[in-house]
């Protein structure tokens, strides 16, 4: 017998007297998934998981200073129910899945902590292990893995249905806001080479062809993980859609400021007049640059929250709520705010649930939660769980500036 | 016009592969080590480039310089130093994996020194937030042309353009007019020899170094404006550069740098013509892939190497091989028991237990890293998407209702089906090509295969419950330890078997003497398929059940990127023993959890992960052996002394009469733990002949590398002209005027006569001296040194010696395989030089014509000279005792 069929053995019998010992203690192994992990008498342990970095650069990490200065906010008007908020701070995961779930599981078992919040992070790896934990999360709900679980609470509600189920139009009945009506004004909705990126196409035809435009074309045809170094073939295609002229309007649902830069660089420089508009350029940072403000100059973004800029009453106090927690040189970007307003739902959800707060008692409390804010417009479960919230606004960078175009709207959801 | 436009702005992309080609065919061909991290010294610089000038403010021409002609050749002699040095004597399998490893340090050590500088020092430098976009060299702001209708080009594409331009005709200027060109082209043909020519083959490996880093560094500051400061775009931008290299058969500069161009072209054609690549995801995306894939089968340029080399990648000794077999066992099996013992005093849902789980997981899919390229001596670099083809697999099957162990058995077979159509490719590649080509296809299968939503079910994926096992479900982590050993247990007893089969066998043939397995009839196609899908196969059900007890999976959960990690660790712990994998897959989960404790950046695991690549430049054989090669070394240190000083004692009196050119006293020498040569004297004086004598085996070549400083001593001194040279290298033993013909023919196949004599006589008017004497060589002069016949290459090899005679020259066998008209040539070359007084030693197995020659005869048996004396004292009998062995010490 060789030394490892030896060591095999060895331990394969070990294992095997150990599993037999196992199945007598694995009967009294109660699961703490209803428990109350993380709640004590006066106090309550939450934790987010962010894309703080990543190797694109991309970045959720502003969401850490909004979560915080919200519950600043509850535990100086004395908690909920006489409860601290506990906040643990954020895991990082580097927009790798199995970093998310890593930290998810850190957050969990090792923290014990009760919810998740925030979370937001594109690639997120950790909704199953929180869906069979029943463990309550809150953030940004961009993907599909948010929609449709007991667990996921996305402020924004779900921005990735299925078939059959319902989608936004506020993003098309906006931009026809700002135009003068959608009809006889054509759409280019341009994306990458991604199955993610793909599947914005399609929802996001849908909410302009609901609002009225005609869909001139689409492509998902840029190479998903670099940006093209020459936009000339894909530029030349947008230009000639809408029947041998350039479309009114021009959708980007990629993400990376690089991608969006240099697309509409390459558009103004072919020619392009009509209007631009995507979700990610509200962002302090992406127009720090010259070249790519210059870029980005006229452009509207979309947030799905009032802006900065407007003078809501709920927006000035979020602004000074976040600049007492990160200090006069706080970042206002649209992650603090995603990350104030998804702390704020979860707090209102706690509220409703009680003094005695269990996992099972919070997720009877949110069935049929009803809230309206003038920050981010309005959530309902459950029917945030499959559905847009519906609301979203226009941002324009006009000089370096960031200007609101259109404040912050809600539109009846269509069917996708 | 369309048309036209797309090939201009396809040349400027093409321009910035072909750039990063040309430095990566520069530093393979000049090191012979490929360098997967040239993208990750281009983020690195272009990240330096950005903070000079978004946040030090310099100027863009400045801050370029800086960059490009400061920093970046000063990155590059660093690197040398730690790392590349090591990795030019190291297996293919270390260099694959070190240079992996520093495609995650590099880019890692470059934000963390950011953060570290505006976080610990305050200092106000933009973070790499997505944001923050990187200007280039060219002029803010861009200006834009429109030469001609529906043709846009900008100042950036322009200052792009023509800076590649030049760079290229300066780097072909370089190597093709220059003298520092020439000792690197020398150092890639012959190593060696360029060391016994007087060149030094480490700078000359610097030089390379530091001139491809400076060609990233240009590369990355070209590319930052349009690509971001994202790592990952320049790694997949150096995949895509690799493709122009392949064609140009990492050889050939100007070829890679046309094919780099062509590259840029070809992609712009499909993305403004190929409608119908539209309906399938990612094809856009993965044409560089394809293109490589393709170029790597059609080129096949593994063939060529494959002839020429010798074991690469020998396997390491077994340092265990004196220990008991339960001395052997007991570390582990005492480490399984402890686990075991720990593992139930833990909750079903222990988060410590959770990650000792998931390590296990990991250890089971680096098992087949084991298999793959501890077994096998192959590098995949798709085993990340093995794992995730089948974990994918299993969940479409159960997602449409397929019984669990049927699942998993449909993942498990799905990855085998891959395994054995990455092995088609394997059956003719080898080495860093079958890598490279298997990292094509873990691309393909990310870009494309994985985004197909009827497989992968969009980003949504699949869900994958935990299953019962009667005692409980896998939802309790300590049933998956316990799940876990049993599997990796019994994979490493397979693993053993197979190593013990007649298939393990046949492979480990074909990997240490491939020609010689192919003599004997060892087929290593069905081994290779064999391993693979093996290694397929264990990859999957790890693969499978990561993703159960993650619950779900999705395309993106285990991208190629991720399979770099593994292998780097997997190789750093060890990749021939089932225990390497094991200790990898754990450290993979809580090294950054100890991490935790010391720093909160995300970056310091990271680099020391990928920083392991230096350590395996130093230790090709992983952290185990090292540890088990340092407990033989101490137990063996004593006996090995002892024999040492045994053979140099008796050697005490050398013949000693008059100043010898050359002399060897006491040498003992071998290699590893042979013993050669066990007490050589000798010595050469100047203006004689020395005929050194002996059977095949007596050592006398083995002297020859002595004297010359290939090898070095393990006792004994080596003197030249007196001065002891013991602890020089080949190249400054040549530099004071030692000339070495080493056995077969001493000349470089690759570069011109020209170019061949250049290299000891760098003056134009002493190669004219050669070409009058030797007529013949002149009228050849530009032809390559392999085009001419074995006894012109002779000539050639000796003529450099004519003109600028050396103080010594040494023939290793100068008369082998050449006609005797020849061989009387060479030798009346001899003849002339002992007149003008060099002193020569030349050594022939068969006495022949040295003898009339010889001044003075030297015979040498079993690492001896057994007998030396004046050429006259030489009879018949002497010769036959001499040959037989018979000529004992007494009779000296």
């Amino acid at each position: 017998m060789t030394s490892t069929t030896h060591r095999v053995l060895t331990f394969g019998a070990a294992a095997g007297l150990l599993a037999a010992g196992l199945g007598a203690c694995a009967t009294d192994g109660t699961s703490s998934a209803a428990g109350a992990a993380g709640v004590t008498k006066d106090a309550i342990k939450v934790g987010g998981v962010l894309t703080v970095t990543s190797a694109t650069g991309y970045s959720t990490g502003g969401s850490e200073l909004g979560a915080k200065a919200r519950f600043d906010r509850a535990n100086a008007e004395g908690g909920v129910h006489g409860r601290k908020i506990d906040y643990v701070g954020t895991e990082d995961d580097g927009m790798l899945p199995d970093k998310g779930a890593a930290g998810a599981k850190k957050l969990v078992q090792r923290d014990k902590v009760f919810a998740l919040v925030p979370v937001s992070a594109p690639q997120f790896g950790g909704a199953e292990f929180l869906e069979q934990q029943k463990v309550p999360w809150f953030g940004w709900a961009t993907g599909p893995f948010w929609c449709g679980k007991t667990s996921a609470f996305g402020f924004n509600g779900c921005l990735a249905p299925k078939p059959g189920q319902q989608t936004q139009t506020w993003w098309g009945n906006q931009v026809a806001a700002q135009i003068g009506g959608a009809k006889g004004k054509t759409v280019w909705i341009q994306a990458t080479d991604s199955t993610a990126s793909k599947y914005g196409v399609a929802t996001m035809g849908k909410s302009f062809t609901a609002a009225g435009f005609t869909l001139a074309g689409s492509s998902a045809a840029l190479p998903a993980q670099a940006p093209p170094q020459d936009w000339s073939p894909y530029v030349n295609k947008i230009m000639k859609s809408a029947g041998g002229k350039a479309p009114d309007v021009l959708v980007s649902v990629m993400a990376g400021g690089k991608f969006n830069s240099g697309l509409y660089a390459a558009l103004k420089e072919a020619g392009f007049k009509g209007l631009i508009t995507d979700a990610t350029s509200y962002d302090p940072k992406a127009v720090a640059d010259p070249q790519a403000a210059r870029a980005l100059d006229g452009v509207y973004a979309a947030p799905q929250f009032e802006p900065y800029e407007s003078d809501v009453p709920e927006v000035a106090k979020m602004k000074a709520d976040l600049r007492k927690a990160g200090g006069p040189s706080a970042v206002l970007d649209q992650h603090a705010a995603i990350g104030y307003w998804s702390a704020d739902v979860f707090l209102k959800i706690l509220e409703k649930t009680g003094e005695d707060v269990t996992r099972d008692a919070f997720f009877k409390a949110a069935n049929g939660f009803d809230y309206q804010n003038k920050g981010f417009g309005q959530i309902a479960y459950p029917a945030g769980k499959t559905a847009s919230n519906g609301c979203g606004a226009l941002v324009r960078l006009s000089g370096g500036e960031f200007v609101v175009a259109q404040h912050l709207k809600c539109f009846p959801n269509t069917t996708l | 016009m369309e048309l036209l436009g797309y090939v201009l702005s396809g040349l400027v992309t093409g321009a910035i592969f072909a750039l990063l080609a040309a430095g990566l065919t520069l530093s393979y061909s000049a090191t012979g080590v490929f360098n997967f991290a040239h993208g990750a010294l281009g983020f690195l610089s272009a990240l330096l480039f950005f903070e000079l000038t978004s946040g030090a403010g310099l100027p863009a021409w400045p801050a370029g310089a800086v960059t490009v002609l400061v920093v970046a050749p000063l990155l590059g002699y660093a690197l040398h130093r730690l790392m590349f040095r090591g990795l030019a004597a190291a297996g293919e399998t270390a260099q694959i994996v070190a240079t992996i490893g520093l495609t995650i340090a590099l880019p890692a050590f470059g934000l963390w020194v950011v953060d570290v500088l505006t976080g610990t020092f305050g200092l106000d430098l933009p973070k790499v937030t997505e944001g923050a976009s990187a200007r280039g060299l060219g002029p803010r702001p861009v200006r834009a042309w429109h030469p001609l209708d529906g043709v846009t080009l900008d100042s950036d594409q322009l200052t792009t353009f023509a800076l590649a331009v030049v760079a290229a005709v300066a780097l072909w200027a370089l190597l093709r007019h220059t003298p520092l060109g020439l000792r690197m082209r020398a150092t890639v043909d012959g190593r060696d020899l360029a060391g016994l020519r007087g060149v030094d083959a480490g700078a000359a490996s610097a030089q390379a170094w530091m001139l491809s880093s400076v060609l990233a560094a240009l590369a990355g500051v070209l590319a930052v404006p349009a690509l971001g400061l994202d790592s990952n775009a320049f790694t997949v931008l150096l995949f895509a550069s690799a493709t122009a290299a392949v064609f140009g058969r990492l050889r050939s500069v100007p070829v890679t740098f046309a094919a780099g161009l062509a590259l840029g072209v070809v992609q712009n054609l499909v993305a403004g013509y190929a409608g119908f690549a539209e309906k399938v995801t990612g094809f856009r995306t993965a044409v560089p892939a394809i293109l490589l894939f393709a170029g790597l089968l059609a080129l096949n340029i593994g063939r060529g190497r494959a002839a020429g080399t010798i074991a690469e990648d020998v396997p390491p000794p077994d340092y265990l091989a004196d220990l008991p077999r339960w001395r052997r066992a007991l570390p582990w099996t005492a480490a399984v028991a402890a686990l075991l013992v720990w593992t139930f005093t833990r909750a079903p849902d222990d988060y410590w237990a959770g990650l000792v789980a998931q390590g296990l997981v990991l250890a089971l899919v680096f098992c087949s890293f084991v298999v793959v390229t501890g077994v096998g001596g192959m590098v995949n670099l798709a085993q990340a998407s093995f794992a995730a083809l089948a974990a994918l697999a299993a969940g479409l099957a159960f997602g449409k209702g397929l019984p669990f162990p049927l699942a998993v058995l449909v993942g498990v077979l799905a990855a085998v089906a891959a395994g054995v159509v990455v092995a088609l490719p394997a059956l003719r590649l080898g080495g860093r090509v079958l890598a490279l080509a298997t990292l094509a296809l873990a691309l393909l299968a990310d870009q494309v295969l994985f985004q197909i939503d009827a497989f992968s079910n969009g980003t949504v994926g699949w869900r994958l419950p935990a299953f019962s096992l009667g005692v409980g479900t896998t939802g309790d982590a300590r049933l998956r330890i316990v799940l876990l050993l049993v599997i990796i247990g019994l994979t490493g007893l397979l693993i053993r078997n197979l190593e013990r089969s007649a298939s393990g066998r046949a492979v480990l043939a074909v990997r240490s003497a491939p020609a010689a397995a192919q003599a004997i009839g060892v087929s290593a196609t069905r081994a290779k398929i064999t391993l693979f899908a093996l290694a397929s196969g264990i990859a999957g059900l790890g693969g499978v059940l990561y993703a159960t007890f993650n619950g779900q999976v999705t395309s993106t959960d285990l991208p190629a990127l991720t399979g770099f990690v593994w292998l780097a660790v997997v190789v750093l712990q060890g990749v021939r023993r089932v225990g390497g994998a094991v200790l990898g897959g754990l450290i993979m989960v809580l090294f950054p959890e100890a991490l935790g404790t010391v720093t909160d950046s995300p970056y310091v695991g990271t680099i020391l992960f990928g920083l392991g690549g230096v350590v395996l430049a130093r230790h090709p054989d992983g952290v185990l052996a090292q540890f088990a090669e340092l407990r033989y070394r101490r137990r063996k240190r004593r006996d090995r002394l002892a024999e040492v000083a045994g053979l140099a004692e008796p050697a005490a009196a050398p013949p000693s009469e008059g100043p010898a050119m050359l002399r060897l006293e006491g040498v003992v020498a071998g290699y590893g733990d042979a013993t050669v040569l066990r007490g050589v004297d000798l010595e050469v004086p100047a203006g004689s002949v020395v005929a050194l004598l002996g059977a095949n085996g007596a050592g006398k070549s083995t002297a020859c590398a002595v004297a010359g400083g290939a090898v070095a001593p393990a006792a004994g001194r080596v003197l030249l002209d007196g001065a002891d040279v013991t602890a020089l290298p080949p190249h400054r033993r040549a530099r004071e005027g030692l000339y070495l013909a080493p056995e077969g023919r001493g000349v470089f196949p690759a570069l011109t006569v020209e170019e061949n004599l250049t290299l000891w006589l760098p003056a134009a008017a002493d190669r004219e001296d050669v070409y009058r004497r030797l007529p013949r060589l002149g009228e050849r002069r530009a032809v390559a040194a392999g085009a001419l016949s074995g006894g012109e290459q002779q000539i050639l090899a000796l003529a450099p010696a004519l003109v600028r005679p050396p103080k010594v020259l040494i023939a290793d066998e100068p008369s082998l395989g050449l006609a005797p008209l020849v061989v009387a040539q060479v030798f009346e070359l001899f003849g002339e030089l002992r007149d003008r007084g060099v002193a020569l030693l030349v050594v022939e197995e068969k006495a022949g014509e040295v003898l009339a020659l010889a001044d003075t005869v030297a015979f040498m048996s079993l690492g001896r000279v057994t007998w030396a004396g004046a050429r006259a004292a030489v009879d018949e009998d002497r010769l036959t005792s001499a040959y037989l062995g018979l000529a004992g010490r007494e009779e000296a």
